[in-house]
């Protein structure tokens, strides 16, 4: 647990000590502000249907999903590879510590910058109750959402990047299995075969986002999400492990 | 403290390492000598549970570096070669993180890093980024990182590399002052770095071991012939080498090429004379002031490239 929490310590240090996070984090926000204010432009509109500007901002739009499967890449793209790259692996790993805490490690560092970029946008929220009335728990469902959808795919940016010695090469294979992910809520709508409808529904992430924003705490996502980063958390632990056997 | 069975590591069809035995005692100062590519990194590798072996097997202390890899990483304080360091991190906070998990307890990290930024001499660039300090600096912060946990073995993977004369002699003399109370290992390809520090020397040549043994019988043992006397005398070149033939037990008198002063020549003696006495006496009753007179000792480069042309040949023969 201690060189867990020293490794997470260590890799946020480092997205601090290097513009990225700071870049990361305001072109997340600037982006997402300027969503939040067009999704309040339009439902002010006379005649605009009505709607919680949350449940838009939380995965209603395709920006969110956008910003998802950009930002994910760019935060967890050198956690392994630059290690790697640098040959500082070999410090790393001649060190007493387990590769398991060594993954564990770099996934909770970079949850934190994930979570770093997410925690201003509740000023949003706080913006909106200052001007009509907010319903809490769909915000906070919505948060929950938010931080579960990336669990999943910073345990699956973590795993390209533990997989990859180039940085862009963990960045693309992030971004296309990102890409796929998001590809099958489309798919969901398309398909009406009676078999897949039903597979596909439960791993489409745009209802399952759309779900938490409402308000509605399904478990089946929640399964679904946790078991995805403990499928990729495990992938890149064995991935680790196989470096051994080279 | 260490044992190294029949190690063999293998990329491919190419053998890295072949059939490597040998064992270092505690306390021992071992040079790990070799030619680039030789199979020195590859046998430290190993040795500190980085990579594992195709065949063979390594204990450091009592535990295996393959099955008890995190026991052996305690005991050993590893500076990888090229000395990969975290470029974004300033120097005291990277020594921090090194020291939490190595497992130095909260209360003795702060001391323990500065003890170990003043051994390694980088107290005044504790708070720069690494990525600004010069390769000086960073070979000496691997070295300060090696030594954090105070392990029992320090395994230096070429410390002194891209680092200059001044620096090269610090870092020896620092890497003494470790001898008397760690095991240390240390891999170069500059012979004068071994024969200034270690006590042990083992050649390894495309991943076999050449020799093992000590430093001062690898210049005598296996420089071939004894390297003769080196002798300049203040007078006409040809009266002394007339001189100097004429003394018993000396065979042959070269005269070295020199630009200016007085004639200097090598002599070669006959097995196991020693014409030193003879030549004084004869210099001196001849009336030719004897300017220097000293037994010349065979370099390590010599040794070194004797020993290996004799493994080229006898490979060629086998």
């Amino acid at each position: 647990m201690r060189a867990v929490m020293a490794i997470a310590r260590k890799e946020l240090t480092s997205y601090f000590f290097a513009p990225m996070a700071y870049i990361v984090i305001a072109a997340f926000l600037l982006m997402n502000g300027f969503i939040f204010s067009v999704i309040l432009a339009a439902l002010s509109q006379p005649g605009a249907f009505s709607a919680q500007p949350m449940l838009l901002f939380f995965g209603g739009t395709t920006f969110f999903w956008i910003f998802m499967i950009v930002m994910t890449p760019v935060i967890t793209m050198k956690l392994g590879a630059e290690e790697r790259k640098t040959g500082t692996i070999e410090t790393l790993m001649t060190a007493p510590v387990s590769d398991l805490e060594v993954v564990l490690g770099k996934y909770l560092g970079a949850m934190a910058l994930y979570v770093a970029a997410w925690l201003p946008t509740v000023l949003y929220a706080w913006v909106l109750t200052a001007y009509s009335k907010v319903d809490v728990g769909p915000v906070i469902s919505g948060y929950l959402g938010v931080l579960l959808v990336g669990l999943f795919f910073i345990a699956i940016g973590l795993f390209t990047s533990l997989v990859s010695k180039n940085q862009v090469v963990a960045a693309m294979l992030c971004f296309a299995i990102l890409l796929v992910l998001i590809l099958i809520s489309i798919l969901t709508f398309l398909v009406t075969d009676p078999f897949w409808k039903p597979i596909l529904q439960y791993v489409d992430l745009w209802s399952i986002m759309q779900g938490f924003a409402k308000g509605v705490v399904d478990s089946r996502s929640v399964v679904y999400c946790l078991s995805g980063t403990a499928l990729f958390l495990a992938l890149g632990y064995q991935a680790m492990q196989t470096r051994r056997w080279r | 403290m260490i044992e190294v069975k029949d190690l063999v590591k293998r990329y491919g069809d190419t053998a890295a390492v072949n059939h490597v035995s040998f064992q270092i005692h505690p306390g021992e100062i071992v040079g790990f000598l070799g030619p680039n590519g030789a199979g020195k990194s590859t046998t430290l590798r190993i040795m500190t549970g980085f990579l594992p072996p195709t065949a063979g097997e390594v204990f450091v202390g009592d535990h295996s570096a393959q099955e008890d890899t995190k026991a052996v990483r305690r005991l050993i304080g590893y500076l990888p070669e090229n000395n990969p360091l975290y470029e974004d991190l300033r120097v005291r906070e990277y020594l921090a993180f090194r020291a939490t998990l190595k497992g130095i307890p909260r209360k003795a990290r702060k001391g323990r890093i500065q003890e170990v930024l003043e051994a390694c001499e980088v107290t005044e660039v504790k708070d720069r980024i690494i990525g600004a300090c010069s390769k000086g600096f960073r070979q000496r912060i691997g070295l300060a990182d090696a030594l954090l946990a105070n392990p029992p073995v320090l395994i230096l993977d070429e410390p002194t590399v891209g680092l200059d004369p001044v620096q090269i002699v610090h870092t020896r003399s620092l890497i003494k002052t470790l001898s008397a109370d760690h095991t240390v290992i240390l891999s170069t390809h500059i012979l004068p770095e071994v024969e200034a520090i270690c006590s042990r020397a083992l050649i390894l040549h495309h991943g076999a071991l050449l020799y093992d043994g000590p430093v001062s019988e690898l210049r005598q043992g296996l420089g071939g012939e004894a390297g003769g006397l080196l002798c300049t005398v203040s007078a006409d070149a040809e009266a002394a080498r007339r001189c100097l033939e004429g003394v018993e037990g000396v065979e042959r008198v070269e005269r070295l090429a020199t630009a200016e002063g007085p004639p200097r020549f090598h002599i070669l003696t006959a097995q196991g004379k020693d014409a030193r006495e003879g030549i004084f006496r004869a210099c001196a009753a001849a009336g030719l002031p004897l300017l220097e007179l000293s037994v010349q000792q065979v370099s390590l480069e010599e040794a070194f490239l004797s020993i290996m042309t004799q493994e080229n040949s006898s490979e060629v023969l086998s």
